[in-house]
This record gives C-alpha cells, structure tokens and sequence, in this order.
C-alpha cells in the first residue's frame, strides 16, 4: 500500500472518530462541557506560571569553600545577626527576604531570593541546581586562612567559571573576601592576584584534561597571554566584607546592582 | 561529664547550645564529625571519636528530618556516659514542640534541657539496677570516691518516680500544660536542686560505677559491655526480616556494558623482538601510538538506561502495593504519607540493598549505607505522588553520587605541575594485592603522562617476584622511557629512594614506583612497604585494586590502610590517597567494587583500567556508575 492511500484511510479514520466525539458531547450537558473547559483552563495557566516562575533569574547564590563564611554571610543578610554562630552546612540554606539592611527603607522593596550553597565538595553537584536561575554569583573567599587553600579555592573558581550556565548567561561573579575585620587578613588584590595566577596554571593542566571532562567545555582566557580576570565573558568583582561584624554593604551593593529593586 | 549539646538545622545555624556546660572545645569535633561523618553517608553508626592533642571527644547525634534539625552531643571519650542516647532523644522530642522555623534563638530551652538531663541521669541510674548482667572489670579507680559523695544525688534519682510537687519554672511556658504526659519531668524541689550540684562533679560516671559496686557487691558494671550487648541485640532483630528470600524481579533487566571502542593495536608480544640480541637491542619498531582513553569523552545512551531503570522500579513496587490494597495506597500516594517510619522504608531498602548486593558491593558497605540512608529518611514526609520505594530510590541515588564525588581534587597533571616548579619530582607509589595489574597500569598511566609532555620514570621496586624488572624494562622500552632498576635481592625503599635522587638529577617530572604485590595480611611485606613509603614520601599512594574483587575489597583497602598506619615509624603516617581500578571491561555490570573501596578508604578512584592495550585507561563515569549501581 503506498504512503498516500495510507494517509487517506486515516483521514477517514479520523473525520469519523470526530463525528462520533461531537455526536457525544452533544449530549453532555452544558454546564459539564464549562467545567471540564475550565479545568482545562486552571491547569494550564497554573502550570505556565510555575514555569515563568522558574525562568526569571532573581537568585543570588553564595558559594566558597567549606568554613570561608557562606552561612555567617547568608544570616546576616537575613537577619543582620549570626545568632549563636553556624557549623559545617549539610544542606543550602535558601531564602526570599527583604535584606536586612534595607527593611528600614521606605518604599516597596523587592525580595531577592538568596541560596547558600554547603561548600563541602561532596555537595558540589548541588550548585548545578541553582546555577541556571542565578542572577549572580558570590564567591566567598577566606581571606584570613587564604594561602593554605589557595589552590583548592582557585579550582572551585575555575570549576565554576567554566560551566555552561554561567558562561552562556554572563553571569556576574563577585570576589568576595570574607573575614577582613582581623589583622592579618589579604587584601582583595593580593586574592585577586593569587587567584589569576593559580588559574592560569590550571589552564594548562586542565586544558589536557578536558577533552576528556564533559563538565569542563568552556576555557578560560586567552591562550598566549597571562590569565586576568577582565579577560572572562562575564563580571568578575573583587569586594571585600567581614560576616562576623556584620560589614556586608559591598555585598549588598552587589545583590542590589543585579537584583533590580 | 557532658562536654557540650548542640542543636543545629542542617543548614549550620545552631540553634541552641547548652550554656551552662559552655565547656570551650579543643579543636573543632563538630565541624570535623560533620564533614567526615555525616557527610559521608556513615551516619548510620553510632558514634564517632573525636582526636585532638589534650583531648578525646566522642560525639553521639540523631537527626530529626522533618524538621531538619540534628542534635549532637560531646563528651570525653574515657567516660561512658550511658545516658547519652536517652537524652538526645528527650531533647530532640521536647524541642521539636518548640520549634518553629522562623525563630533563632531559644534561651527558654535551658530549663527544659536542665529538666531533661537529670531525669535521663535517674532513667540511667534505674537501668543499671534493674539490669542483673554485672561483670566484674578490674582496675575500677575512683570507686571510693564514688561511694563517697553520689548518695544524695542517687537516691534522689529513684524520687523522681514518687509523686512530687511539679517543678516547673515559668521560663518554660510550654511546658506546662504538656505535664501530664511527661511524668518522668515531676520533681521535687529540693532535689532537682540537689542533684544538680551532683552533675556538676566531674564524676559522673565513676559515680555511677561506685554505686553499683555497693549495691550488688559484685564488680563494677562496664557501660561499654552493656551497650555492645544492647547493640548485638538489636542488630540480630534487624537481620532475621532481612534474611528473607530474594525479589525474584531483581535481575530483569541486565544490560551489555558497551565500552568505546578502541583500535585493537599492536601485538603485545614482543619475545622475539628483544629476543636474540638480548636487551641491548631497543625496539624502536613499535613505538606506541593512539590517545589514551583518558583524554576522550565517553558517550552514554543515559535515555535507555533511564527507561528501563524506571521499568524496574515499577516491577518492584508492585508486590508491595498489592499488599496494602489498591485503595489505601493509591489514596496515600496522592495525599502524600505523614511521616515515614523505619517500618515503612524497611521493604524498599531491602530491595535497594539487595540490588546493590548483586552488583557486588560488599555486603557490609550495603548494609552501612541502607542504614545511612535510612536515617536520612526517617521522620520525613512522603511528598504527594510518589512512591517510599522511589523516595528511597532518590535518596540513594543522592548518597552514591556524594560518595563517588572526589573529595580532593584529582587533577594529577596540575599536581605534576605544582611539584615540577618546585623542581622535585613527583611520585606515585603503586601498591596492592598480587596480580591485580600494577605494573600493567603502571604503564598505561605513564602512557598517559607521556601524552602531556610530562617526562616520565619507572622504578622497578619489585625487587621480590622474579621477571617483574624484566616486565617493567619491557614496558620502558616500549614507551621510550628510562627506567631505574637495581636487580632483586635489594631493598626496595632504598631502590625507591635512589630512583628518586636520580629523577631529581636527570629532571624526570614524575616517578613512578612499582612495588610487589602483597597480601595484606603479609606482615613482614606490609612492614616493608611502610618503611618505603615513610621514607620516600610520595605524592600519591595509588593503591591498584581490581574490580572483580567482591566482598574481599573491605578486607585489602581496609587492611592495607590500617596496616600502612600502624606499621609506620612516624606518628602521621601517609595513607591511601587514590584508588587505581584495574578489569573494569571484565565486570559488565557488576561495578560495586567501585563503590565498596570509595566507601572504605574515602578516597576517590583517580583512574579505571579497562582493557589490555596502553590506551586503556579511563577516568571514572560517576553517573554513569550511579546508574548501573541502581539499575
């Protein structure tokens, strides 16, 4: 049988399975047809909603290496107050709130939907969760223990500018060094400095690796020439900030320039 | 004597902690616990030892998942303070009353903590009368001391359950109306008083020794015995279900592991080559070609193996949901069940283990792991539309893929790297049971390094099995590379040491150390192998274990770990850093050994060896691993 009779038998097939539906609902009351239309209706503009939802990119996400401050951070923009101190995170910590600093301004205020991602590296596959919605992103940085983790701080860095969800969508990335109220604390610099320069020595050892990384598709930089970080898609911002005295106005300036009120 | 009590949401914000105790910790035990405990799927256990120069903690906790809150407990490790458990418990109860997300701060718990602490140091008390198992342990120090002074304060113990006035301060205010069915909590004035100065006294626990030492004259109790015993009892109970025969649906579905196919190239004998004009003659004939597998993407077809994998979950299910009746859970499936029990997850861990079984994972690591996820799960709500079986499915998934998940970074070239700018070679020490291919893989992975313009070395440090120099100056030959050898008969941590100054001389970026197999209950040849490692200090201790191995893989990296420890002269001894798995194409898939060692030793598999040519080296595919796992 060639292709075209086939069509036309199912044509057929269909016109008269179309007879018969209209035949029966012509003999459903009409109130059931409206409730069933609107049923219909409900479900649909609920379900478009939830996906608009998800579209919108208004997410902050703190992320850093486990004990650089990422939850002292998050309370205190929360609440502007650490309590009675925090311990290793198992899970994020996530939250739509008014920041604290700005509860006291006058006007309507927008929410800003903040995540605190566990900076322990078992948890690292969370943050692929919240990456695609964020409108920023702040790398916590230890600034007072910064040498010895320099190296395992670089990498997460990396890691993180080189996924796709950050590099397609530019998302902005704020340096951000954590626990500058003690003495002998680095200044954001010299992390800065530290930093472009243990990238660019990754470059090239993870440049051979790549090809067999799936996570890794982009690169960083410009071959040939020394890494900075001007030469990324995206903004990378250096601040600095102290989550234990509650000297966070850089990070708030931060939320606030990508999270439009 | 309690150390510390603290309360934290899962998210690091404590809560609450006990400030009265506010004994200053050494070091940090519960960040450390957290990070190498609970997060390493082994909250199953019961404790965990904290060790710090000048102290020795041991850490108790339970969870509360509903609410996602975890109590943890701290106390110095000699004293076994029994109540621990019964007190955590208490907390975790009357505090759930009291919490509410919103709030941060609970100073009002205090007096309920100071409540719930004496009247878990009276239940203590009564258990340890009741119990009529009494063994007598020697060298009971501190018994007089007990007898001397802990009177009052046990006698006023077995007041509690007398009627008594309700001490009840109004700090506590919700505790008030709930004091009918608290009735351990009526106390008497005077003695909760009293007893309190009691649990000041740094004694406890000697106390408590004293005490039944008068009572019985028997011998003193030992805490630790009882819990054991306790323990082993529980343990039995738990087995007998599990005991029960197999899910017959469970090996529905197995599917060919479809490896990348590579170019079968070159002959891998080369008797005749070197043959006749004996080693001097170097066969530049063959040089090797191909990229390593290490440098390639793998490609999974994940859609196919998702579609069968929800197939099978839904095979399974079915038995369970039979019994239950359509109705009833269908109606739960939609409504979402309350709260999960043990009881309730018991059935779908049990096919989850089995499962794992028949992957070869080693069946103590099932078992661990079950438990973990067991705890996990427990207390929490059942989201609407789904089934316990695949929440549990989802949590095990999550905890296969947090353990797989390197800890450290496994980037050995950016370490090659590191090392090379300070201008000392890097070494790798293979080290395992005979025959499970290291000096195979040894090759394969300074294929790999050749790939990346690394200059490599071999060091032939088997100077034990005859023909094993003859094999790696075989394989030296073939890739091009020096290698240092020394004959037999030598020791090799001095070989070792003399391969690396000659590295250091002739600027080798890496060495690569092969060593003789051992067993590892081979005490002298596990002595030797501490003594090179201590006295080279490698970069990366590679233990190479073959993925056939089942429930063995405990028993050798676990050996191998603990006997590199206790073997070693110095006081921190280097241990296991990478795990090199060798036959992965042998398995299909049967990939549990993967999991039994990651699990074992913590650290992650930096390469897979699968196959018999050098490109056959592979780095590990943890979702895909996942995915078979759970198949």
């Amino acid at each position: 049988m060639d292709p075209i009779e086939q069509f036309e038998e199912w044509k057929e097939q269909a016109s008269h399975l179309w007879r018969v539906a209209m035949d029966h609902l012509r003999h459903v009351p009409p109130t059931q047809l409206y409730a069933a239309a609107a049923i219909v209706v409900f479900t649909t503009v609920l379900l478009l909603s939830r996906l608009l939802k998800r579209a919108k990119a208004n997410t902050i996400v703190l992320t850093g290496l486990s004990g650089s401050g990422k939850s002292v951070l998050f309370y205190q923009l929360r609440d502007g107050s650490t309590h009675q101190g925090t311990v290793t995170s198992m899970e994020p910590n996530e939250g739509t709130f008014v920041l604290h600093g700005e509860t006291t301004k006058k006007g309507k205020i927008k929410a800003v939907h903040i995540v605190d991602v566990p900076g322990h590296s078992r948890l690292r596959p969370k943050l692929d969760e919240y990456l695609p919605q964020a409108a920023g992103v702040v790398f916590v940085v230890d600034a007072l223990d910064f040498l010895p983790n320099c190296r395992a701080a670089s990498e997460y860095l990396y890691d993180l500018l080189t996924k796709g969800s950050v590099v397609k969508k530019k998302v902005p990335l704020l340096i951000l060094c954590n626990k500058t109220d003690k003495v002998t604390a680095h200044t954001k610099e010299f992390i800065r400095r530290q930093m472009e320069k243990e990238i660019d020595k990754l470059r090239t050892s993870r440049s051979a690796i790549s090809e067999a990384d799936i996570t890794n598709e982009f690169t960083l930089g410009v071959p040939g020439e020394p890494f900075t970080f001007t030469q990324c898609s995206n903004k990378v911002t250096t601040a600095e900030a102290s989550g234990l005295t509650g000297e966070i106005s850089q990070l708030e300036e931060f939320i606030r320039e990508h999270v439009k009120p | 004597m309690l150390e510390q009590l603290l309360i934290f949401t899962r998210g690091g914000l404590i809560l609450w902690t006990c400030n009265e105790l506010g004994n200053a910790l050494k070091g940090s035990p519960i960040d450390t616990l957290i990070r190498s405990c609970l997060l390493e799927e082994r909250s199953g256990a019961a404790s965990y030892n904290y060790d710090v120069p000048g102290a020795s903690y041991t850490l108790k906790w339970t969870f509360h998942n509903e609410l996602g809150l975890v109590f943890v407990a701290v106390y110095q490790r000699i004293l076994h303070l029994l109540y621990v458990e019964d007190l955590l418990a208490m907390v975790k109860r009357e505090f759930s009353q009291v919490y509410d997300p919103k709030r941060t701060v609970y100073n009002d718990f205090d007096e309920t903590f100071r409540q719930l602490k004496v009247e878990a140091l009276a239940r203590a008390e009564d258990l340890k009368k009741s119990n009529p198992v009494v063994r007598p342990v020697g060298g009971n120090n501190g018994k007089k001391q007990g007898q001397g002074n802990n009177k009052s304060g046990l006698e006023g113990g077995n007041k509690t359950k007398s009627e008594g006035g309700l001490k009840d301060d109004g700090s506590a205010d919700g505790n008030n109306n709930k004091g009918d069915d608290n009735k351990g909590r009526k106390l008497e004035n005077g003695y909760s008083n009293g007893n309190f100065v009691v649990t000041k006294d740094s004694n406890v626990d000697s106390n408590v020794n004293g005490r039944v030492n008068a009572s019985s004259g028997n011998g003193a109790f030992d805490v630790n015995k009882l819990q054991k015993l306790r323990s082993k009892g529980s343990k039995k109970t738990d087995i007998v279900p599990k005991a029960s025969k197999a899910d017959p649906n469970k090996k529905a579905t197995k599917k060919n592991r479809v490896w990348d196919d590579t170019p079968v190239e070159k002959k891998l004998d080369f008797t005749d080559n070197a043959g006749e004009d004996g080693d001097r003659k170097i066969d530049f004939v063959a040089p090797v070609q191909g990229e390593s597998m290490m440098d390639k993407e793998e490609i999974i077809s994940s859609e196919s193996e998702d579609e069968e994998e929800e197939d099978d979950v839904g095979k399974k299910n079915k038995p369970s949901a039979k019994n239950k009746g359509w109705f009833s859970s269908m109606f739960q499936s939609i409504a979402g069940k309350a709260n999960l029990e043990k009881s309730d997850l018991e059935p779908a861990l049990k096919a989850l283990k089995d499962r794992l079984m028949t992957k070869n994972v080693a069946e103590e690591i099932a078992e661990k792991l079950c438990e973990s996820v067991a705890a996990s799960l427990e207390g929490k709500k059942l989201a609407s539309f789904t089934r316990i079986s695949s929440t549990a499915h989802a949590a095990m998934e999550e905890a296969l893929v947090r353990i797989l998940t390197p800890k450290r970074s496994i980037d050995i070239l950016r370490d090659v790297h590191a090392s090379k700018e300070q201008r000392k070679p890097y070494v790798v020490v293979f080290v395992g049971v005979n025959g499970v291919g290291k000096s195979t893989n040894l090759a394969k992975v300074a294929y790999w390094l050749l790939q990346h313009n690394v200059s490599v070395m071999m060091a032939a440090c088997d100077t034990f099995r005859s023909g094993a120099v003859e094999q790696l100056r075989t394989h030296a030959r073939r890739l091009q590379i020096p290698i240092f050898e020394k004959g037999y008969e030598k020791d090799p941590a001095v070989v070792a040491k003399e391969a690396i100054q000659e590295a250091t001389r002739n600027g080798s970026d890496v060495v690569l150390v092969d060593t003789a197999g051992r067993m590892q209950d081979n005490e002298p040849l596990m002595r030797a192998l501490s003594k090179l490692i201590y006295l080279n200090n490698p970069d990366l201790v590679l233990f190479v274990g073959e993925a056939l191995v089942g429930n063995d893989a405990v028993d050798q990296l676990s050996k191998f770990n603990q006997k590199l420890g206790d073997l070693s002269p110095s006081s921190n001894p280097r241990l296991i850093d990478g795990i090199l798995l060798t036959k992965f194409d042998t398995i299909d898939d049967k990939v549990g050994a993967a999991l039994s060692m990651v699990y074992i030793s913590g650290s992650p598999v930096m390469f897979v060896g699968c196959g018999q040519s050098y490109t056959d080296l592979k780095k590990l595919n943890v979702k895909s691993i996942v995915k078979t796992l759970l198949k």
